[in-house]
């Protein structure tokens, strides 16, 4: 490793759930790959040190030092996710800093180490329709998608069918459904709303959340079903879940031809303007903080949506002086983060002889039913969706409630009133002014500008939020329930974990960064394939699209590296 | 620090105490030496026993130990002084009439000083020394006037969440007192619910959202 510059056939930037599928089809279409991972190593089952400890072996009982991650993880910590169990699993803020414009308010939230977010993701995997393929082409926000879903759907196929998602076909127009699993069981509420809302609410749908965890092993990769333990983020052992750890790594590394390294902050891509080629990428490694490179033939940026956005922009060259692949101005451009918030909470009498066992590691979802063919959506264009479920609360409830004494303790030990909480996620306008851009007053200790986000939700979302409100509260008093809290004002940007865009895919490369395959417009051999390539943001979870759209990325730059094109 | 070491308390007892909670419970000690404290934060031994004295009449010894007999006054100590249950977060002084005198300079409140003070008003002396009638009723009222309607932010809503939080994530509280399952291994969608079955603090969706 040491002297000359390693050579590969592909260069993969960060081991995310993007990193780890591109290196695995890479791999698999027979090509020499190096995987670069900024973070710490985590092997898969050994290193997974807090999973089975209980609160009473851990020195906070599992919440952890408040006033050391007020210091450390001033952001991470405001994470549900984030606990003294996982904490390992999420970045150091303090360490690995990034700066706000006057006004705006965002929680990056991030995970930096092998395997990046895969190993404390929501796990929720949704298709997106043509009703998210063509939404800024209906209402003009934005730049048009250059893919429908016709494009996607066999590369859906292809990675469900992989990683595992249990999930119940419901033959929605705007959630096609998928190679699924078997589906996780709505409890006897949830199952309740469900009938309520097919009575009631004709066109809107309660099903159980489509998620990456598994309901049958899948013995020939070496993972086991669901355990219903519900303690995803501290790393499964049993593999349940998808994560680069348990699924496309061991895949990649099983044909010999992937090479590994962590601790290696990539700095710059470099790139020759004779040949108009990206020809390898330079990092630091952590552990000496030496210097180091490798080429190579086609490089994946899949760093994570806003820092192959950053390392374009670092990689600013005489050539590209506004940054790589950013000819046309709009790099760190339109970015995105559901706009979300809890709708509603409400108290479901009536089930009180009913209870559950096992944790399941999922809860339901409203499918989006607003401004589908019909437009009536309130003040908005777009759609919002909910997620949530029921559950019975349990002694966490005791804060809040006046009582001391055995009495007390005896109420604590019983299984608690039913509750159902829908929670908002409403659809983000691309918006230029939603940008990213180098500080260019800040560096960290690694003497890299920061990271500058400016965001800000704009009206549509508010109005979606408000209707998303309203219609929630609808639903669950419909269905018996007493709502008790509702919200409509969305949570800062970065808080539904699903921050996106800034090389936004497009027709034209003078508007967009990335052609209909990731692939840079005026740079063949780049490809963007994580969050960053998103045109808009739909109101699903996306991972399971970036996902899709990595795989179906890497059979075109193998297609075309065989053709002799690339 | 001297005069408090000369009173009985300093943070070796703290950390023999600690260590002591460690080995009743079952937390190795070199993990519980992580729980180390500012001396601002440390308390007095009056207000140890007064911690531990209160976290029992919260959660008192039934068929199963009570929050003090499992050490949850040492935990609440460590919790206060690590901000946990935003117990280091500013108060408004003009909350409650005399949370002024225990605020530190940050804006954030000296609470075991402010429930010291409390609890001897109530009992018309020294709570500590009160019978247990007395002291029960003490706390009975001040708990009374933390969760009366309207009120929505009072500093024993603090104390007694964290009293709470000890006992429930302590080896007993979470699986004697209450169910624990770390490996459920299945999902029961709908089972009948009995009065005698007990809730699981394993049920991290609850314990997060209930």
């Amino acid at each position: 490793m040491a002297g000359e510059a390693m050579q590969f056939d592909a260069i993969v930037v960060g081991s995310g759930i993007t990193g780890g599928w591109a290196a695995k089809e890479l791999t698999e279409a027979g090509l020499r790959v190096l995987l670069v991972e900024r973070g710490r190593n985590i092997r898969h089952q050994q290193d997974y040190d807090t999973e089975t400890k209980a609160p009473w072996e851990m020195p906070f009982r599992g919440i952890g030092d408040t006033a050391r991650y007020r210091q450390d993880y001033p952001v991470q910590m405001l994470n549900r996710h984030f606990t003294e169990f996982t904490e390992g699993h999420f970045v150091n803020d303090r360490e690995n800093p990034y700066t706000t414009a006057p006004g705006t308010d965002f929680t990056w939230f991030r995970s930096y180490q092998l395997g990046g977010r895969s190993l404390t993701w929501g796990r929720q995997s949704y298709r997106w329709s043509d009703y998210d393929f063509g939404a800024n082409k209906r209402d003009g926000h934005g730049t048009d998608w250059p893919i429908r879903y016709a494009d996607l759907a066999p590369w859906y196929d292809h990675v469900e069918s992989f990683i595992g998602v249990s999930g119940a076909a419901e033959g929605l127009k705007q959630l096609p459904d998928g190679k699924f699993q078997p589906p996780m069981a709505l409890n006897v509420v949830e199952q309740h709303v469900r009938g309520v809302l097919a009575e009631k609410f004709p066109g809107r749908c309660l099903t159980i959340g489509r998620t990456a965890n598994l309901t049958e092993a899948k013995p020939d990769e070496g993972r086991a079903q669901c355990q219903y333990r519900s303690i995803c983020a501290r790393g499964c052992s049993y593999g349940a879940y998808f994560s680069t750890q348990s699924s496309t790594l061991p895949a990649a590394q099983k044909t010999g031809r992937l090479t590994l390294v962590t601790d290696a902050v990539v700095e710059k891509i470099d790139y020759d303007p004779a040949t108009r080629r990206v020809t390898g990428v330079r990092w630091i490694d952590t552990a000496t903080n030496r210097r180091r490179s490798a080429s190579a033939r086609i490089v994946f940026l899949n760093a994570g949506a806003f820092n192959s956005v950053h390392l374009l922009l670092n990689s600013a060259s005489e050539a590209m002086p506004h940054g790589l692949a950013n000819e046309s101005g709009v790099l760190g451009t339109h970015i995105m983060d559901h706009a979300n918030t809890l709708s509603a909470m409400a108290i479901m009498p009536g089930f009180e002889a009913h209870t559950t066992f096992g944790n399941r590691p999922t809860g339901v979802i409203v499918p989006r039913y607003r401004n589908m063919d019909v437009m009536d959506g309130a003040g908005h264009t777009r759609g919002f969706s909910f997620q949530g479920g029921a559950l019975q609360s349990t002694w966490t409830a005791g804060k809040r409630e006046p009582g001391i004494g055995a009495d007390y303790k005896a109420k604590l030990r019983q299984v608690g009133p039913w509750k159902m909480v829908l929670v908002g996620f409403a659809d983000c306008v691309p918006r230029a002014t939603n940008r990213l851009t180098l500080d260019s007053t800040k560096t960290d200790d690694r003497g890299i500008p920061q990271l500058k986000v400016a965001f800000a939700f704009g009206k549509e979302e508010q109005a979606a939020l408000a209707q998303a409100k309203a219609d929630a509260a609808e639903m669950l008093t419909a269905a018996g329930g007493h709502v008790i809290l509702g919200f409509d004002r969305p949570g800062p940007g970065g808080t539904a974990i699903h921050e996106m865009g800034g090389a936004r895919m497009g027709w034209d490369p003078a508007t967009s960064v990335l052609n209909r395959f990731s692939q840079a417009h005026a740079i063949s051999n780049l490809f963007v394939t994580d969050g960053a390539q998103m045109s808009s943001s739909a109101c699903q979870n996306p991972s399971l699209t970036y996902m899709a759209l990595t795989a179906r990325a890497c059979n075109y730059a193998v297609e075309q590296l065989r053709a002799g094109k690339l | 620090m001297a005069e408090r070491e000369a009173a009985g308390w300093s943070r070796r007892d703290f950390f023999g105490g600690a260590a002591l909670f460690a080995l009743a419970v079952g937390i190795p000690a070199a993990v519980a030496q992580y729980a180390d404290l500012d001396p601002s934060d440390e308390p007095s031994d009056r207000q140890r026993a007064m911690i531990a004295g209160v976290s029992q009449l919260v959660i008192p010894r039934t068929d199963t130990a009570g929050a003090g007999d499992v050490g949850v006054g040492d935990f609440v100590i460590l919790a206060l002084a690590h901000g946990l249950e935003g117990s280091r977060a500013p108060v408004a002084a003009d909350a409650m009439p005399n949370l002024a005198s225990f605020q530190r300079r940050d804006g954030s409140l000296r609470h075991l000083d402010w429930l010291e003070m409390q609890l001897d008003q109530r009992a018309s002396g020294d709570f500590q020394k009160a019978d247990a009638g007395r002291r029960i009723a003490a706390l009975r009222a001040l708990d009374g006037e933390a969760f009366a309607e309207g009120v929505r932010a009072h500093p024993w809503r603090t104390i007694k969440g964290l009293i709470l939080t000890g006992y429930y994530t302590s080896e007993v509280g979470g699986s004697k007192e209450l169910n624990y399952e770390l490996v459920p291994g299945r999902w029961d969608p709908d089972l009948p619910l009995t009065p005698a079955m007990h809730a699981y603090s394993s049920d991290w969706t609850a314990v997060d959202f209930g």
